[in-house]
């Protein structure tokens, strides 16, 4: 009789209990409920006081946590994103996760001279063909402020075409005004063969913010109904950072963060239940000394793998997430410690839609080669948290056998069973160089900068789309943008 | 008066221990413009050089730009005649569209630190808006920051409807903001951009020939 397999762990980081998780929560929807929010949303604010909130005076309204509940009894605990060409792409819930790259970003780095400089649309194009070449990148974000669109109004419009134009993996974007949405859905209507195709098989998610604290600008509120009422799924983490829009102390900053979120959460689930809507706040901290969001610090991988804990524990909806970025000004030893950091610990705490991956000096300049290395990262951290198997094949007891069997000659490196074995056993580094320290050195004592900055080169010459970009589309993309200009 | 302790209570961020102490300077006779001139101020462009250097943190520099205005406050009512002389007087604003305000307000307590009077309009300012402060405050430097780059066009509206008004040449222009550059300030024809609250200090002061 054959035995029960060996179940396989895989590594989990836990980094609050339940009774932390309840008293965030609780502090969560007293803020809703006893100091409120700004909703600057006139028809969002009738919608709140209509089902019970309570109008303040002013902009104020304090919302009852009934219907905080309410909403996250009715949000989807499952957001399916497709690709482009209606493929499955993204399962957003529970434990899986999805590594993506990053939005406006005024800098980037030059992938032949190696300068900052200004972004332009190209660059938003690389960014998006870099993203579909590399195996462990799920989605695209545009990576740029390219600085020479036709028209700066629509900015958002022209970075969302040309990443339309270079992936078929789904997007993360970007609006302005309701009337930036509305162009950039038709433009994915476009893509998806209608409107009720995109609903059905949604290649898109839009990120928008409140602003911390407490504050919902009409503008903001406009396109989170636009997509609840188009089932675009959205989030809408405002930028509740320590010590900058929210309380210093983190559990203070992440009640704020949550409150927000939930609020957004209610006036998105009254618009149209079930809905999709990708939860969490993005709690980083203010550096103390320059006063930027700091993009590489401990906290924010923190808070958010406590983020993930409350899921579990309350909250059942995927999150939006960080990682891979830093706030060094180039790609060095700075850079790839703080990637390495939030990207495992991502990993490890199971967040959900994983944003930023490739993101320079606090996410002021992009960098291919950021993309190119986080790839490889994530693979590594991919091994880790796959664990260990053990079952008869791993125990390897006859290799053994057959090592001892040979005597002098016995070698596991020429054992069947390491030639069967081994692509699976180990990580095997493309980028991260293990050579002989001769062969390093003759083949020109490479940096990981510069061997990345060949790897995308590579990746961005050789890359071919599959299938290819439908030529119709395309064009119908390019008379959709030309109604703008 | 006791230079020296007064300094260091505004630089340690002491609020209590230097309100008594400049209230004992001005029991003591010293006139008000001496103490903000040569105290007040001073500890604030020791403070200011710490924060540049990095040996002290915002929160500490806040602290004393607090401690600092607290002075200030007490001083005003024994100002004679004209009031108290600044080193010039700022309109700042975040632009129309935009409502990020923490970089503002933290440049705007710099610069009050360092003795310019501060006219803050808030976020989300119209370029007219910006004009009739000109006006009506006689503000000699004009501070703009956008976060988003959706908004930077509004600044160089705001200094269109400045000539437009006939007030270009009657302020200087200084602009600043994460996606903002330098390079960009020269396009719209702005006088300076400054990167960070500390350089805005500088740059306030090299555009009104202080430095």
């Amino acid at each position: 009789m054959d035995t029960i397999p060996v179940q396989t762990y895989s590594p989990r980081l836990r980094v609050l209990n339940h009774s932390q998780a309840l008293a965030i929560h609780h502090a969560a929807l007293e803020i809703l409920d006893k100091t409120g929010i700004k909703m600057e949303h006139d028809g969002a604010r009738k919608l709140l006081t209509d089902h019970g909130a309570h109008h303040d005076g002013e902009q104020w309204v304090r919302i009852p946590s009934h219907l905080a509940e309410e909403a996250l009894r009715t949000a989807p605990r499952r957001i399916l994103l497709y690709d482009q060409v209606g493929r499955k792409a993204m399962d957003l819930r529970d434990d899986q996760f999805y590594y993506g790259t990053g939005s406006d970003t005024t800098f980037t780095l030059d992938l032949e001279s190696g300068q900052r400089r200004r972004c332009v649309l190209d660059d938003t194009g690389r960014f998006a063909r870099l993203v579909d070449g590399l195996a462990n990148l799920s989605f695209a974000m545009s990576m740029s402020n390219p600085k020479d669109v036709p028209k700066v109004e629509f900015i958002y419009v022209y970075a969302f075409a040309e990443m339309l134009r270079n992936t078929h993996k789904p997007l993360v974007f970007i609006a302005d005004r309701l009337e930036d949405m509305t162009r950039i859905h038709e433009l994915a209507c476009a893509v998806a063969g209608g409107e009720a195709q995109l609903r059905q098989k949604p290649f898109l998610l839009n990120y928008s913010e409140a602003i911390s604290p407490l504050r919902f600008p009409a503008h903001v509120v406009d396109r989170l109904v636009f997509c609840a009422q188009k089932e675009i799924p959205i989030c809408l983490p405002s930028g509740s950072n320590a010590g900058g829009g929210a309380p210093v102390t983190l559990a203070g900053a992440m009640a704020l963060g949550i409150a927000e979120n939930l609020a957004g959460l209610v006036v998105h689930q009254l618009t149209r239940p079930g809905a999709p809507f990708l939860f969490a706040p993005n709690v980083s901290s203010l550096d103390m000394k320059s006063a930027v969001v700091s993009y590489g610090c401990p906290e924010w991988s923190l808070t958010q793998a406590a983020m993930a804990d409350m899921r579990d524990e309350l909250y059942g909806l995927p999150i939006w997430s960080f990682a891979g970025a830093s706030d060094a000004k180039s790609v060095d030893a700075q850079a790839g410690a703080e990637a390495m950091f939030s990207i495992t610990t991502a990993m490890l705490s199971r967040c959900n839609l994983i944003h930023d991956v490739g993101y320079l000096e606090y996410g002021n300049t992009s960098s291919l080669e950021m993309v190119t290395i986080a790839d490889e990262l994530i693979a590594m951290a991919r091994h880790f948290t796959n664990g260990i198997a053990v079952n008869r094949e791993t125990l390897a007891l006859e290799a053994l056998e057959r090592v001892k069997a040979a005597g002098a000659k016995g070698l596991f490196l020429t054992d069947d069973h390491t030639f069967d074995h081994f692509e699976s056993a180990l990580f095997l580094p493309n980028l991260l160089d293990r050579s002989r320290f001769e062969t390093w050195r003759d083949q020109g004592s490479r940096d990981l900068y510069r061997r990345s900055n060949e790897r995308a080169r590579a990746i961005l010459s050789g890359h071919e789309l599959d299938p290819a970009k439908d030529p119709g589309v395309m064009g119908e993309i390019n008379r959709l943008l030309e109604k703008i200009g | 008066m006791d230079v020296d302790a007064l300094m260091q209570s505004v630089i340690r961020g002491d609020m209590q221990g230097a309100a008594a102490l400049t209230q004992q300077a001005l029991d003591g006779g010293t006139g008000p413009q001496e103490i903000l001139d040569k105290v007040l101020i001073a500890a604030m462009d020791k403070v200011g050089e710490k924060f540049a250097q990095g040996t002290i943190f915002v929160p500490q520099m806040l602290r004393s730009a607090k401690t600092m205005q607290n002075c200030v406050a007490l001083l005003k009512p024994h100002f004679q005649g004209g009031g108290m002389t600044t080193k010039g007087r700022i309109i700042m604003g975040t632009v129309k569209g935009d409502l990020h305000d923490i970089g503002k307000n933290l440049v705007a307590m710099m610069l009050e630190g360092a003795g310019f009077q501060i006219v803050d309009l808030g976020v989300d300012v119209s370029a007219d808006a910006f004009v009739s402060a000109v006006k009506e405050q006689e503000g000699q430097i004009v501070g703009m920051s956008a976060l988003l780059s959706v908004t930077m066009p509004a600044m160089s509206s705001t200094i269109t409807a400045l000539s437009d008004a006939g007030l270009r040449d009657k302020v200087k222009v200084m602009i600043g903001g994460a996606p903002v550059t330098a390079e960009f300030a020269t396009e719209i024809g702005a006088d300076c951009y400054a990167p960070d609250a500390g350089s805005a200090v500088v740059e306030a002061k090299r555009l009104l020939g202080l430095d």
